[in-house]
């Protein structure tokens, strides 16, 4: 069955063979083929087809090795002479594809082998490119004139073409054309036929002319009209004719191709013909929108900018233009005319292979402006002025009208009544225009139905929309502080003439902040005339009864009325020198000098007062004055300001100058606008006192205080020796020593206050002593972070022994230290009453810690540095809320921790010391004045 | 006019070699030698009393605006539209820091006295200075207190002083740390100080030069004739302190006299805007250079 079936088949195709059916033997061996190559060759074994070995006897070695079992070489055991292949090396043989291939191969490709026939090289391109091919050869071979590969115009087909031979065969010769040959050819016939005619009777003549007419004018044309043609060959027309001074084959456009353009454009311009064919290619240069300086390019990884712009082309001057290829003089004018060109393409915009029509259809319609009316007015005037028909209705409510059934007429109504009362007199107008023809509008006449109701309708819109507008122009500041329940301010007057409104605006505005609850207390001991000693500066009076208040009244004062009085804007120049003037007045008060002439310095406080308020508040009652405004720009030029600038340490020091701000808290930054008050405001009050939560501006003003204080406490002579003494203390930010251990200070000062009930005013020179002890501090600080660090700490140079054994210092001076401190805090206490060395009290209270430390201190000395025993010895001093004030400090800086018990005792050392050289100096000076004394008697 | 014989009038040579506008020239410390800079982003060195060109810096990436050289002539300092300060030195002729910091293009640069300090005054409100013995590029000392651009910059011994387009001369007092503000009321374009220190002549863009009074602020006399209302512009006073010079943006140089204010001189000297006048410290020579790309060389 199944041959049946198969043979019932038709197969096309050979059959895939399997794998089961060719022999394992040659699979191996096919497997093998690659390895067994790889092998060296006397590993190889000899195999047949099968991949069997030959086996060539039992008897004569088994199986067959190379050359039949002779040897490893063709030649065998064959004797040779030796031939060193040290003269004769082996010849670098010239390989080819026949060197690879052996019989077999080439006997299949030898067939193929395909050649090149000049027989049809129709337009000799094969022929020129064998003859380029051979001339390279030869080139190769023997030395040229010309070096480098010859240039193909020079190398000609050395055989002609097919197409040339056919030609030359077909009578063309070689320097005719070929139109031209053949139809001379076909004239010729046509001659020779002619010829033959004039043979024929004359009778034809006539005829023959008339055909020889026609055949000149049908069949060659060209003859009678393109004679020049003729004789010549076809015209070689060379693309680029050389026209410049350059070497052959030099090109000035190289690396520029930019400027081939430009060039090109040039020629084109000035041949006339071909004009606006040019199409500027992509040009480096080119820019959107005009001028750049020309010659200067920008860098790639730049953008052409605003700053590129060439500010200096504005007309009378035309740039010298560097390029080598274009003459100065045009060079200008080319790029602007390049420009000009790119522009108009730009707006043809035509699309490749488009060209813009040289003259469209499309006109754009232009109409003339409508014309003017002469009577015409700009601005709109209403018939009736809105107030006018305001008033009307303000005054005579009409009689209540019922409201129409028809709720759409009602709605009609109310609409139109709205739009009237917002709009005037002239809606009604149109409304009733439109009345005559639309009945719905038939309400607008009186008697009409709904006209009542109209009427109404309008006053009571009118009536709503007065209302508004007063409320919308009337609510003031004081209206809404009304109704928002706030307290009035309470506006002080002040005697005297006043600077300007605004300044006394200011003034009003921080007093009533500053203590809302107390009054201003009048000086009523002292007389009137010499209290407004600042009568013309309004702000310094008060600043100056303020003074007097405080020097009068003593005793402690909350910290926060001082704040009230003193400005922030103030420089601390300008109110240490002010703070003087005060002191010069009070005294002449005392003295009962009321005659004396105060001199004022400068209105600079009031200037700089002004600006700072104006900052800062919005005055509630002030409304703009024209007249100040007008003052302040009438300010005649030049006018000269000053305000605090701080020079940074590294600056001072490279200009070999001392940092006039050196350990200086960090500066109030000078407000530009509310907003950097508003921003800067909370740092500052943080940084000065974080305990009392107050005002903004009441934070500012404390820090302002302190600077005063700051700066009262700069003259003074100590501080000018020991300033520059500590390089160090440079680079340090202020206030973070000052976060860490101001509180510190503060105890300390606290500490001093009682102790020292003699000292005149403790708490007002507290905060200078605290400036000067945060500097010493922080110069500590320093020092034991350095050490911590493990850095090479300078040592501190204390004054010891030396000290004591002076020779000057009289014999009760020696004694032991404690006596000395003794003599000293009375010396100072004596000074206190009597000297005007210092400029305020603040040095004084500060002498007197130093010598009262140092005598705690005396007890609680020890050597080691790292015991911390200062906070333990200072226990037994300090009150309760202090110490826990002290461990919330310590829980808030945890990380300073170790260098705060470090600094604390160094900061008592340093004191120490400072308070020793100062007795020293004092020493001295007594010493001085004791020898004086005993010489004299 | 007898006072006017000296003034230098005659032009001895011209330096060609600036492609495009030269934006400043000045003489160094002892007047020997110049430095222009310009639009074609380089520097250039030369030799004015030979007229010869000396060396030319190259690596401003924008063109340059200013320059000033130590008083040893060992360094340079230069600034412009790349809004960086560089500090060359001038034998090698290479870039040997780069002060970073300007947010826009820098007017003016100077040293200080020491030649330890460059300031510069930049189109982005602020005056800065760099430390030139730090390895840092980063400014010591940022002024920001001007509210236009600063155009140019002075140092005196203690002070900085700066001309800003919002009509102010402001003077930095290093050493009492306070800044003094003079308002002119006009912008201020150039800034020069008197050779005693004491006035500093401000050039505004009214086409007016003033002249102060630095320690009291008062305007001590104003000079007009000349044309400066739109570019950057140089004054100067001769080094006699006698005459005030200026260029003017039609191509003129006046000479006005001190004192009264006349004009002692004016003559064309270039084609185009005078962009910088550098007068000699010693003798009366004077350099002026313009957008026209020259540098002329005046003398008696």
């Amino acid at each position: 069955m199944a041959d049946v079936d198969e043979e019932d088949y038709v197969y096309f195709g050979t059959p895939i063979e399997r794998e089961e059916d060719t022999s394992s033997r040659k699979r191996k061996a096919v497997a093998e083929a690659g390895t067994v190559r790889a092998l060296a060759p006397w590993k190889q074994e000899v195999k047949d087809e099968e991949g069997r070995r030959r086996f060539h006897g039992a008897f004569t070695g088994g199986y067959s090795a190379g050359y039949y079992n002779t040897v490893g070489s063709k030649e065998g055991w064959t004797p040779q002479t030796f031939t060193s292949s040290r003269k004769n090396r082996s010849e670098v043989k010239k390989q080819s594809i026949n060197s690879f291939l052996d019989e077999d191969d080439l006997k299949h490709i030898g067939g193929n082998a395909l050649e090149t026939s000049m027989q049809y090289d129709t337009f000799g391109f094969t022929a020129a490119e064998f003859a380029r091919k051979k001339a390279e050869e030869e080139q190769k071979k023997r030395p040229s004139a010309i070096p480098g590969p010859a240039p193909d115009e020079i190398v000609l087909p050395a055989s002609s073409s097919i197409g040339k031979k056919l030609l030359m065969k077909m009578g063309w010769r070689q320097s005719s054309s070929i139109k031209d040959s053949n139809a001379e050819a076909l004239y010729e016939i046509r001659r020779e036929a002619r010829k033959a005619f004039l043979a024929f009777p004359s009778g034809n003549a006539e005829f023959e002319l008339l055909e020889k007419d026609t055949v000149d004018t049908d069949e060659f044309p060209e003859m009678s009209t393109d004679v020049s043609c003729k004789s010549g060959n076809t015209p070689v027309y060379v693309l680029d004719p050389k026209q410049d001074m350059c070497g052959l084959g030099y090109d000035p456009f190289k690396h520029a191709p930019e400027f081939r353009d430009s060039k090109k454009l040039r020629e084109s311009k000035s041949g006339e013909k071909n004009k606006g064919k040019i199409r500027m290619g992509g040009n480096l240069l080119s820019s959107s929108s005009g001028k750049y300086a020309p010659g200067f390019g920008i860098g790639a990884l730049e953008e052409l900018d605003v700053e590129d712009e060439d500010i200096y082309a504005s007309g009378f001057f035309d740039y010298e233009q560097t390029e080598v290829e274009l003459e100065p003089s045009t060079a200008v004018k080319e790029i602007n005319g390049d420009n000009m060109l790119r522009l108009e393409h730009k707006k043809q915009a035509s699309l490749l292979g488009f060209k813009p029509a040289s003259d469209s259809d499309y006109k754009l319609e232009r109409f003339r402006p409508p014309a003017i009316p002469p009577n015409f007015r700009p601005i709109h005037k209403f018939a009736v002025p809105l107030d006018q028909t305001l008033k009307d209705y303000n005054n005579a409510p009409p009689p209540d009208a019922l409201r129409p059934e028809d709720a759409n007429l009602r709605l009609l109504i109310d609409g139109s009544a709205a739009m009237v009362a917002r709009c005037g007199k002239s809606i009604e107008d149109v409304y009733m225009e439109k009345s005559k023809t639309n009945p719905l509008f038939f309400f607008l006449r009186s008697g009409a139905e709904g006209h009542d109701y109209y009427i109404r309708k309008l006053w009571e819109n009118k009536q709503k929309f007065v209302d508004e507008s007063k409320q919308a122009e009337k609510l003031t500041s004081e209206k809404r502080g009304r109704i928002l329940g706030e307290r009035p301010l309470a506006s002080t007057t002040f005697g005297g003439n006043v600077v300007s409104v605004k300044a006394r605006e200011v003034i009003n505005k921080q007093s009533t902040l500053g203590d809302t609850s107390t009054k201003p207390i009048s000086l009523a001991d002292l007389p009137e005339s010499a209290t407004k000693a600042f009568k013309h500066d309004p702000a310094k009076q008060e600043r100056f009864e303020q003074f007097l208040k405080e020097k009068y009244q003593g005793g402690l004062r909350a910290s926060g009325t001082i704040s009230s009085t003193t400005t922030s804007a103030m420089s601390e120049a300008n109110r240490a020198r002010e703070r003087l003037d005060f002191e010069a007045a009070a005294d002449a008060i005392e003295k009962g000098k009321r005659n004396t002439q105060i001199s004022a310095p400068s209105t600079d406080h009031a200037k700089d007062l002004l600006g700072f308020g104006e900052d800062r508040f919005v005055s509630s009652t002030f409304i703009e004055n024209p007249e100040t405004k007008e003052e302040a720009t009438k300010a005649v030029y030049p006018k000269r300001e000053q305000f605090e600038w701080r020079p940074s340490p590294i600056l001072c020091k490279r200009f070999d100058l001392i940092d006039p701000y050196m350990g200086k808290p960090a500066p109030v930054p000078r407000p530009r606008s509310k907003m950097d008050s508003l921003v800067f405001l909370p740092e500052t009050f943080k940084s000065t006192n974080r305990e009392e939560a107050k005002f903004p501006v009441r934070g500012s003003l404390e820090a302002s205080k302190s600077g005063l204080k700051e700066a009262e406490a700069e003259p003074s002579g100590t501080e000018a020796d020991v300033a520059p003494t500590s390089p160090k203390n440079v680079e340090r930010p202020v206030d973070l020593y000052k976060a860490i251990f101001s509180d510190d200070s503060e105890d300390e000062v606290a500490d001093a206050g009682p102790t020292l009930n003699q000292a005149p005013d403790p708490v007002k020179s507290s905060e200078g002593a605290n400036k000067t002890l945060n500097r010493l501090v922080a110069g500590d600080f320093l020092q034991s972070l350095g050490m911590e660090l493990g850095l090479e700490v300078p040592p501190d140079n204390r004054p010891g022994p030396p000290l004591i054994a002076n020779p000057i210092s009289p014999p009760e001076q020696r004694e032991s230290p404690k006596g000395d401190d003794r003599n000293n805090t009375a010396l100072t206490e004596v000074e206190d009453t009597k000297s005007k060395d210092y400029g305020s009290t603040a040095d004084y209270s500060r002498e007197k810690k130093r010598s009262h430390s140092r005598h705690r201190r005396r007890r609680s000395r020890t050597p080691d540095p790292d015991s911390g025993s200062d906070s333990d010895s200072d226990g037994g001093h300090r009150s309760g809320s202090k110490r826990r004030r002290d461990r919330r400090d310590r829980s808030r800086n945890r990380d300073n921790e170790s260098s705060d018990e470090a600094s604390l005792y160094r900061k008592e050392r340093r004191k120490k010391h400072r308070s020793r050289k100062h007795h020293e100096h004092k020493r001295k000076d007594y010493g001085d004045k004791h020898t004086d004394m005993k010489r004299r008697s | 006019m007898a006072s006017g014989s000296e003034l230098p009038v005659n032009e001895s040579s011209v330096l060609k070699g600036h492609e495009g506008a030269v934006l400043a020239v000045r003489f160094n410390a002892d007047g020997n030698y110049c430095l222009s800079c310009g639009k074609d982003r380089t520097l250039q060195l030369w030799n004015p009393h030979r007229g010869i060109h000396i060396k030319t810096y190259k690596s401003h990436g924008r063109e340059v605006r200013d320059v000033h050289v130590t008083s040893d002539n060992a360094k340079l300092v230069s600034c412009g539209g790349d809004r960086q300060v560089f500090y060359w030195d001038v034998s090698s002729g290479r870039v040997v820091r780069k002060f970073r910091g300007h947010d826009s293009e820098v007017n003016s640069v100077k040293f200080n006295e020491y030649n330890s300090v460059v300031v510069s005054a930049g189109y982005d409100r602020s005056v800065r200075a760099f430390d030139c013995r730090s390895q840092s590029s980063e400014p010591i000392q940022i002024i920001d207190t001007f509210q236009d651009s600063v155009m140019s910059v002075h140092l005196t011994k203690t002070e900085i002083i700066a001309g800003c387009v919002d009509g102010t001369v402001r003077t930095f007092d290093i050493r009492i740390g306070r800044e003094i503000v003079d308002q002119l009321g006009h912008p201020v374009n150039c800034i020069s100080l008197s050779n005693d220190s004491n006035c500093v002549l401000a050039s505004c863009l009214d086409s007016t030069l003033r002249l102060l009074d630095r320690s009291a602020g008062e305007l001590l006399q104003e000079y007009k004739g000349h044309k400066c209302k739109s570019f950057k512009m140089d004054c100067c006073l001769t080094n006699t302190d006698a005459h005030v010079a200026s260029g003017s943006e039609d191509g003129f140089i006046y000479f006005w006299d001190l004192v009264d204010a006349s004009i002692v001189s004016s003559f064309r000297a270039h084609n185009s805007v005078v962009t910088s006048v550098s007068y000699h410290p010693k003798d009366s020579c004077m350099l002026t250079s313009s957008v026209d790309g020259t540098i002329k060389v005046w003398r008696k």
